[in-house]
């Protein structure tokens, strides 16, 4: 008999319990994130953002691909789909950029003033950016350093068919000029396949290229290390004063 | 010709009762939606006119334009006709609920009497829909809602007894004079504060009335997540907006048939106080009463089949009948 109301008062109380906490629960906001309306919610309610390091959609800075085709190579859907054919004589392509990436995902894209691409403990890794800023981090923080390389080939065809691709991002990592990168961009729904068919081949950084005779020259002759130099040293003269 | 004329004036109350249970089934299925939204820290429909008000009745188009589908092994008779049935036992029982004091489809004197007996006709629409449907999700759900149903009205019916004896009516509007004193005065209160017994008279009718319109925790007769839908898992479109629209009328029912009899129906809460008389303050108690109702849906889990019959045959049943006895004592001993 005992039991009997016992549980009776234990199934009214509990009762009780439950529907307070529903009802206090009336009163907190609510945690919805209004998805497509996110912008307008994330600024008054402080929801959080899109992570560092969140793999997106593939962008490519195209001037500075060397055309080594890896990414194409390591990619687990043969989804990049590159041509390249060789520059005619005596044209030359500037050096692709140096990039630094720290181990908290910055990046930095300019020319390396200090450091390699072993990353020796107890240096430091410097580099100027493409607007003159000078960055510098101990190597501990970095994560990934990637030098100046010489361009040769041109890319005639740089597809990426992101309606394959699975978004590992292998092809950024092997990519020899880290030129190859993931954004942040996840919006690129379109209602046609096809349309996900991304060109970046840029025909128009070609154009305009004459043979250099100079260049031509120190390339036949013995000293082409010496030409090379120089072209270089010039280079780097026209960005700082750019 | 007077035959006519009054032909006509049912048919007119008919179509404004209808026009009213149509209005209900739309606010109660979004205010229903807005506060399972509000208790899980959701925000519920708010992108379909303002603020979503106009979400029920997208619904209602969408269910309406979608094709009529019967099964080729189900009884198509009883098939079509069961949510009728459904419908129409529970739109009946609107006839008898006094809304105010001459806003009464029809005060017959055995009002409550007929209300107990149109809303009974519920559970043989139910098992109908079940066995027509002709598949084992429904068949399971009807027969839980038979079985749930004829057990519960037993202690609904002993509540609402313990109410008549008091009053010595059974007409809607006898009893809701009996109530004219409102909450505090010392005669003619609610009947629900009039003595121990009653009071629990009431929870005990509420519970009852909870399982008799299969609301959570009772809600076994379609529990989704075991039946797929119970006993109109085989309806589509029209004919499962119409046990749709039975259930929210169901729910208004029962809660103002719990206002008719408990809470002072239409007559207001302080006498003489003419603000909450009539219409408002019955609307208002109802709505109380119908916010409860869905504040312990979204808190409490559905009860299992012999949990269900334990909770009605071994605590409602027993503690019904000692209440009715309880009553009878007091009317002897006090009035
Ligand atoms: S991220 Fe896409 S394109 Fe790059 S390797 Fe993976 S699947 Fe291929
Ligand atoms: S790995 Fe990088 S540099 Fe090589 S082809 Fe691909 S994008 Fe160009």
């Amino acid at each position: 008999m005992r039991a009997y109301f016992r549980n009776i008062y234990a199934a009214v109380s509990t009762i009780l319990i439950g529907m307070r906490i529903t009802f206090k629960e009336m009163f907190h906001p609510s945690v919805t994130n209004q998805y497509p309306y996110q912008y307008y919610f994330e600024k008054r309610k402080n929801v959080r953002g899109i992570h560092k390091g969140f793999r997106g959609q593939l962008y490519i800075r195209m001037e500075d691909c060397i055309g080594c085709k890896k990414c194409a190579m390591i990619c687990p859907v043969d989804c990049i789909y590159i041509e390249t054919s060789r520059l005619e004589k005596g044209i030359t392509l500037s050096d692709t950029r140096a990039v630094v990436r720290l181990k908290d995902q910055t990046v930095w894209i300019g020319e390396l003033l200090e450091g390699d691409e072993k990353i020796e403990p107890g240096t430091v890794v410097k580099l100027r950016d493409l607007d003159g800023n000078l960055h510098e981090s101990p190597s501990e923080h970095v994560e990934h350093v990637v030098t100046s390389k010489k361009r040769r080939l041109k890319l005639d065809r740089f597809d990426i068919d992101m309606s394959l691709c699975m978004f590992c991002g292998l092809c950024t990592e092997v990519c020899s000029t880290s030129c190859l990168y993931m954004t942040q961009t996840h919006e690129f729904s379109t209602y046609d396949r096809a349309s996900l068919l991304f060109h970046f081949a840029d025909p128009s950084i070609y154009e305009g290229l004459t043979p250099d005779e100079t260049e031509t020259k120190a390339e036949d002759g013995a000293d082409a290390s010496e030409g090379r130099k120089q072209k270089a040293a010039r280079r780097r003269q026209r960005e700082e004063t750019a | 010709m007077e035959l006519l004329s009054s032909l006509i004036f049912m048919l007119v109350i008919a179509a404004a009762l209808l026009g009213f249970v149509m209005l209900l089934a739309l606010i109660l299925v979004l205010a229903e939606r807005k506060v399972s939204a509000y208790m899980q820290d959701r925000v519920g429909p708010r992108r379909v006119g303002p603020f979503g008000s106009l979400q029920t009745i997208a619904d209602a188009i969408k269910l309406l334009l979608k094709e009529d589908i019967i099964s080729l092994q189900a009884d198509r008779k009883l098939f079509i006709l069961a949510p009728y049935l459904v419908f129409v036992s529970s739109f009946a029982v609107f006839a008898a609920i006094p809304f105010g004091r001459n806003l009464i489809a029809s005060d017959i004197n055995i009002g409550i009497l007929y209300i107990m007996a149109i809303s009974s006709v519920v559970v043989l629409g139910i098992i109908m829909a079940g066995w027509a449907s002709n598949s084992k999700w429904a068949l399971l759900g009807a027969m839980r809602s038979a079985a749930q149903m004829v057990s519960y009205e037993i202690p609904l019916a002993l509540s609402i007894l313990s109410v008549i004896m008091l009053v010595g009516s059974l007409r809607m509007q006898d009893i809701v004079g009996a109530q004219s004193g409102g909450l505090f005065s010392a005669q003619n209160r609610w009947i629900l504060l009039d003595n121990p017994f009653t009071f629990l008279a009431f929870f005990i009718y509420f519970i009852s009335a909870l399982s008799e319109v299969n609301r959570t925790p009772f809600d076994l007769p379609e529990a989704e997540s075991e039946l797929v839908a119970g006993f109109h898992t085989e309806y589509s479109g029209m004919r499962f907006a119409l046990f749709f629209l039975a259930e929210y009328a169901n729910m208004f029912a029962v809660s103002a048939i719990a206002v008719t009899l408990f809470l002072g129906g239409w007559s207001g809460i302080l006498p003489g106080y003419t603000f909450l008389n009539g219409v408002p303050g019955f609307v208002i108690k109802v709505s109380v009463l119908v916010f409860v109702i869905m504040w312990l849906r979204w808190t409490l889990p559905r009860l299992r089949v012999d949990q269900l019959m334990s909770v009605c045959w071994k605590y409602l049943i027993p503690i019904a009948f000692f209440n009715l006895i309880g009553v009878g004592v007091w009317i002897l001993i006090f009035d």
